[in-house]
């Protein structure tokens, strides 16, 4: 079937196969080596990806089903440099070990830490630990990503919302 | 890998079309709605439907009140729930469940449709469904029937619905009069399915328990109700305190099912627990409204 | 060894890896990544019974795919197995097959392979293969595996041990005799799996313009692999490259060569084509290697004073149906036999342990390596003997407690200046208050609480002769580096090891960083890439920081003194006064005088005429460092703090501390990172993890829905804090950190149920239905459910 996606800004139709997991094609057909799979059934979050401005497991979606969707990557979070604001925490509160569950951490965190700024609150920890309960990290133990959620909310907290 | 095996993708943009589509394929096809239970299972290909019907267009997604009921489209996601002022409102119990769904990602995708299709024995919605004696309102090309939630769930995985039907809504009579309850679960880490799960929901009658509605999940294939708890329950002051022998004997009767996660004997001590501790907690919220 | 340093000024800094970055980005090359054109998809036909001769297998149905697909069998792959043997006349031979031949001997054991141009299609294809078995009867627990009546799982076995030996010092007998109490307990760790979050794969191509044949594999242990590789396939290692590209999490697992490893670049050389297998979670859960799995009977003998005079062991391991390379079957029950002293001060110890096949998927390393069971046995049996003699579990240890280093164990291994007894008070002061707590809610008819502790020794970074004394494939643990300046002064490091999280990129730039004088940020280091990189073991076995950190530290310490002289010889002034700092020069108190290490290193590199008379061009060292015979000894005291609700069987962590000693602190970032991942992998050990076969061997737990570990929302925020006693042993005083964090959780854990709920607990995991089967004395229930 042919497939219109505006990936990370650029629309491209595609022909894929009605199968082919969003996942794999935002991989292979664009190149996205930031969109990983950790379990391929739901259970890790290491895929997520944005489709239209939300949170979605890309093993769970075909990408035929996004036709006319827009679709962001954590490529296009910070870009090469990594600048995003929660990028920049979970470097200083080492928010990461490996890597690999890191696209899919920072890409369900982005919009939980915009809509706490944009309510003007700081979530305690369990409300943040909920917000990452999708996602599996084996090597940190959560801690580090749980205080770099906390500093990239104080952080923008303290600076106004305008960040 | 885990990938599926090839099946042909509809997007119809009309009920009529879904069903007309869905009549076509029997059992060869399947509506997809969130996809968070249906993709998982054709990833692991223990589905391996031919065709999928995707049926997040098809507009249905309100939720509404009509009278006495409410109506929640299909394809309303979990999530909705929990910020949803007519939900909160009229049905507090169905809030503190959803709360228990999956993960925030799980929750912004997958839909009631979708759960009550999907009939995980300890899944929330299914819970409160029964709960609550919600209807389902199933509709295929020969028309539309509706299913009370007693009759809907067959087992585990298996539900009233046939080839070519599909779920258009869900209908929950609004509580009439003044009511209050809860919802307890008990599952392994946050998110996961429950080993057992409990709903009350009671009707206040003066310093008294009006009607009762008691449900569970954990003490069989699918959720149920307990009727006999419910008639013990009617008519008590809500001062007093949960009936612990009644209850233990009708847990002590139920014939929970054994797995590698909990033994029979631990789902049913536990949906002891759960049910006295619904019950107190419900009548503690019924005594702090009346 | 150890040379005392300047201070340094960026060991020891909390510094900000400097890999973050592409794997934020998203930009980091996993092994999925490598994507070689005209690769052929890989996907296996994997065993669906536990045990049974393979009848016939049926690939008819390949016929009629409208693409293109090979396929090959065990009847192919001729002789290619893994060997892993241990060379004493007590182990029975065994081999895995690359492809099953004749028998299967565990669900999800590799019996096709099936090829294709597209993974979708190779699954596709797989699934059209049918085998059909004569299913034999599974070996499922130990108690068969250890009955003489049960045919052996591979011809001329006697029974299903690999293998069963002892380890013993001292006079065990003795310590019987003058023992006041006997305690006997059984205790066990249930079996488990690692999962680090990007699975297994392996990628290969042969070129045939330079020859050379090169795997890609999400390995810790590229160079071991490349022997291996060498071996097994004829093929020259001069011709092989094993790359490990950036490395999704390990714990271990990774640390195995595996029959895939082997299978894939057969393949590729057979075929003529690039081969690609991505490993799936089913996969992984079913046919990587499990971990733990142990039951251990200890005998103590203790003194009427309570002091411990001795300790027996009995150590039995179900290490599943094969031997797994390099630690072998071996590997878990003889660490555990060996470990089990731990920080007590006894000299009469005999072990006895096993390893026992079964018809499940191999035991292999696990971050730990039979340290969390031994652990969790010797420190619950503490609790136990302290509770009946009526003992304040603390005081009982610190009784007990090493304090005088070195000390040698009953063993006769050597441990080094630790902090066993500090670490232990600090912790008593730390948890005080909660255990006022725990005893206050001792007759609570809902809720109680209980605090736990788990002390333990843990042997890191253990040289060669704890390699050929147990005389297993790996056979040394050595770990090089080479540090090489380039002639704008800044610097290459290429070490041995695998980088999966470990922070080696940001470590190790600070440690040639201090020697040379320049900022980490110049110093870029490689890893994993056999052919950049010098002859090492890889990463496992807590050596990163210690050895290789060591490896640096010397490497970078050698071309210090080369830039040294060079300076001398340019600034007119004795190169023994020359510091490096800032990348400047300088005779020590003279920084005016000074000459850019830039300069030196051109001058090196480029303008050689400039060197002192008679100096080799060049600006390279490379030192290979192997670790101390008896390994260095970190120690640790890991607290938890629970709340059970004894109807529900609920348990909520309320706290989790950790005091430990990890010698000199490279980056205590990096540090504490190590230390709470392996706490939370505990955590997960403790409570939830727990892959189960039925009795016929068939798994149960083989998706993430199942296989269950920690979220977020679980987890407390794990407290650390550290203490500092640097080890003479190693270059820098480093002791290895990366796998202690799991090793004391499920013992601290359980011993604080055991306080809560006042009952012994004998096993992990201690889930909900567990911990409310213990609750059954503190619910007041006649019989436990
Ligand atoms: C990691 C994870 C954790 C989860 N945890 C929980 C949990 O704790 N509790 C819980 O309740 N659920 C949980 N879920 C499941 C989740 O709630 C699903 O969203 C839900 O069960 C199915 O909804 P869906 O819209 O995604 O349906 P789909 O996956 O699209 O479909 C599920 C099934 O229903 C059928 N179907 C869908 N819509 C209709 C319709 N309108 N009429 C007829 N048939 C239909 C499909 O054909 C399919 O057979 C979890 C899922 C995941 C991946
Ligand atoms: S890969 Fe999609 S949730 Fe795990
Ligand atoms: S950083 Fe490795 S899994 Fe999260």
């Amino acid at each position: 079937m042919n497939v219109t996606l505006t990936v990370n800004g650029t629309q491209r139709t595609i022909t894929v196969e009605s199968r082919r997991l969003l996942a794999d094609v935002l991989r292979q057909e664009f190149n996205l080596s930031g969109v990983h799979i950790g379990c391929a059934h739901g259970a890790c979050g290491c895929c997520t990806v944005h489709v239209d401005g939300a949170p979605k497991l890309s093993c769970l979606t075909f990408a035929g089903q996004c036709d006319g969707k827009s679709i962001s990557t954590v490529e296009v979070l910070g870009g090469v440099e990594a600048e995003h604001p929660l990028q920049a925490a979970f470097r200083s509160e080492h928010g990461l070990q490996c890597g690999y569950c890191t696209p899919g951490f920072v890409m369900t965190l982005a919009p939980f830490v915009d809509d706490r700024v944009a309510e003007g609150r700081m979530p305690d920890d369990l409300e943040i630990r909920e917000a990452m309960s999708g996602n599996i990290c084996r090597c940190t133990g959560y801690h580090g990503i749980v205080a770099a959620v906390r500093k990239a909310i104080g952080d923008r907290l303290a600076k106004g919302t305008q960040a | 890998m885990l990938r599926p095996s090839a099946f042909e993708y509809h997007k119809p943009e009309t009920l009529d079309q879904a069903l007309a589509l869905l009549a076509e394929f029997g059992d060869e096809g399947r509506p997809l709605a969130g996809g968070q239970s249906l993709v998982p299972m054709m990833n692991l290909r223990l589905a391996r439907p031919q065709h999928l019907v995707d049926i997040n267009d098809l507009g249905l997604e309100a939720i509404e009140r009509d009278g006495p009921i409410l109506r929640i489209g299909a394809l309303v996601r979990h999530e909705r729930y929990l910020t949803d002022p007519l939900i909160g409102a009229l049905m507090p119990v169905f809030q503190e469940g959803v709360h228990y769904i999956g993960h925030p990602t799980i929750r912004r995708h997958g839909s009631i449709g979708g759960s009550l299709a999907h009939a995980d024995p300890t899944a929330e919605l299914p819970l409160l469904a029964v709960l609550y004696d919600a209807q389902i309102v199933v509709r295929s090309v020969n028309g539309e029937r509706r299913v009370a939630a007693a009759a809907f769930f067959h087992g585990a995985y298996m539900t009233a619905i046939d080839p070519g039907e599909m779920i258009v809504a869900v209908e929950f009579p609004i509580p009439q009069t003044a009511a209050a309850g809860a919802f307890i679960e008990v599952g392994e880490r946050r998110g996961d399915f429950a080993l057992a799960a409990v709903a009350v929901q009671l009707a206040i009658d003066g310093g008294r328990i009006g009607t009762a509605s008691v449900a569970c999940s954990g003490a069989a294939q699918h959720a149920i109700r307990l009727p006999e708890l419910e008639r013990a329950l009617i008519g008590k002051p809500l001062g007093e305190p949960a009936p612990e022998n009644e209850i233990a004997r009708i847990a002590g009767a139920l014939k929970p099912p054994g797995d590698h996660a909990a033994s029979a004997d631990y789902r049913r001590a536990l949906l002891k627990t759960l049910l006295t501790r619904a019950t107190a907690t419900a009548c503690a919220r019924a005594r702090e409204i009346s | 060894m150890s040379q005392k340093m300047d201070r340094p000024k960026h060991v020891g800094a909390r510094i900000q890896r400097f890999e973050d970055t592409r794997f934020l980005s998203g930009t980091a090359r996993y092994i999925d990544d490598i994507r070689p054109p005209n690769v052929l998809h890989l996907s296996f036909v994997r065993a669906q019974v536990a045990h049974g001769k393979i009848l016939d297998i049926d690939t008819s149905g390949l016929e009629f795919l409208d693409f293109p697909v090979q396929f090959f069998t065990g009847a192919d792959i001729g002789d290619l197995s893994i060997k892993a043997h241990q060379d004493f006349p007590e182990m029975q031979y065994s081999e895995q097959p690359l492809l099953a031949r004749e028998r299967v001997r565990f669900v999800g054991e590799p019996v096709v392979a099936v090829l294709a141009d597209d993974s979708y299609q190779a699954e596709d294809a797989a699934e059209m293969v049918f085998v059909d078995y004569e299913p034999l009867p599974a070996v499922a627990t130990m108690a068969q595996a250890r009955d003489p009546e049960v045919p052996g799982l591979f011809d001329g076995w006697k029974t299903n041990v690999f293998i069963e030996r002892q380890m013993k010092g001292g006079d065990i007998a003795k310590a019987r005799a003058e023992a006041a109490h006997v305690f006997t307990r059984t205790y066990s760790t249930q079996r488990q799996a690692g999962v680090p979050m990007e699975g297994r794969g392996v990628v290969a191509e042969y070129n045939p313009s330079d020859r050379m044949l090169t795997v890609w594999s999400s390995t810790q242990i590229p160079h071991l692999l490349r022997t291996y590789l060498s071996e097994e396939l004829g093929w020259p290692e001069s011709r092989l490259r094993v790359i490990a590209p950036d490395v999704g999490g390990g714990f271990g697992v990774k640390g195995q060569v595996f029959v895939e490893e082997v299978l894939v670049p057969w393949l590729a050389l057979k075929t003529g084509r690039p081969v690609k297998w991505i490993e799936d979670r089913r996969e992984h859960l079913t046919a990587s290697i499990h971990a733990r799995d142990h039951q251990h009977t200890l005998e103590a003998y203790v003194s009427a004073d309570g002091r411990l005079l001795g300790l027996k062991a009995d150590i039995s391991v179900d290490v599943g149906a094969y031997s797994t390379f390099p630690f072998t079957a071996a590997g878990d029950p003889g660490m555990a036999a060996k470990v089990m002293p731990g920080p007590y001060d006894f000299q009469h110890y005999e072990a006895t342990f096993r390893a026992l096949a079964s018809n499940k998927c191999p035991i292999g390393t696990y971050r730990g390596v039979g340290r969390p069971s031994a652990v969790f046995a010797q420190e619950r049996l503490m609790d136990d003997i302290a509770k009946e003699l009526g003992l304040d579990p603390i005081e009982f240890r610190l009784k007990n407690i090493i304090r005088e280093f070195p000390y040698k164990n009953a063993l006769g291994f050597t441990y080094d200046p630790g902090s066993y007894a500090e670490t232990l008070e600090k912790i008593q002061e730390l948890v005080a208050q909660d255990r006022a707590a725990a005893l206050a809610s001792r007759g609570d008819p809902n809720k109680r609480i209980g605090v736990g502790l788990a002390c333990f020794v843990e042997q890191t970074a253990h040289g060669t002769p704890d390699f050929t004394r147990r005389r297993v494939p790996i056979e040394t643990g050595y770990i090089a580096a080479r540090v090489e300046m380039t002639p704008d002064g800044q610097a290459i490091v290429e070490v041995g090891l695998q980088n999966h999280g470990q922070g080696h990129e940001t470590v190790f730039a600070q440690v040639a960083a201090d020697a040379l004088g320049i900022a980490p940020q110049h110093v870029h280091v490689r890893h994993g890439d056999t052919l950049t990189t010098p002859y090492s073991v890889g990463t496992w076995g807590s050596r990163g920081g210690a050895l290789g950190g060591g490896a640096v530290h010397m490497a970078a310490g050698k071309l210090a003194d080369k830039l040294k002289a060079i300076a001398g010889h340019l600034l007119q002034a004795d190169a023994k006064t020359i510091v490096l700092k800032d990348g400047l020069a300088h005779p020590e108190g003279e920084p005016g005088r000074h000459v850019a290490v830039a300069k030196l290193a051109r001058a090196a590199l480029r303008n050689v005429g400039e060197l002192p008379q008679g100096m080799e061009p060049g600006l390279e060292a490379q030192v290979s460092l192997d670790g101390p015979a008896d390994g260095t000894y970190a120690n640790a005291v890991h607290a938890a703090v629970v709340e059970i609700d004894i109807h529900s069987g609920k348990l909520e962590l309320k706290r989790f501390v950790v005091a430990e000693d990890c010698g000199t602190i490279l980056n205590p970032l990096v540090v504490d990172g190590q230390v709470r991942g392996g706490v939370v992998q505990g955590i997960g050990s403790a409570l939830f993890e727990h892959f189960i076969y039925d009795e016929d061997c068939q798994p149960l737990t083989t998706t993430f829905a199942d296989y269950l570990m920690p979220l977020a929302p679980e987890i407390p925020d794990i407290e650390l804090h550290h203490f500092e006693t640097p080890t003479p042993l190693t270059p820098l005083g480093a002791k290895g950190l990366g796998e202690g964090g799991a090793i004391g959780p499920a013992a601290a854990i359980a011993n604080a149920v055991a306080d809560a709920l006042q009952v012994e607990v004998q096993s992990t995991p201690l889930n909900a239905n567990a911990v409310w089967r213990l609750s059954a004395h503190a619910r007041g229930d006649l019989h436990d459910g």
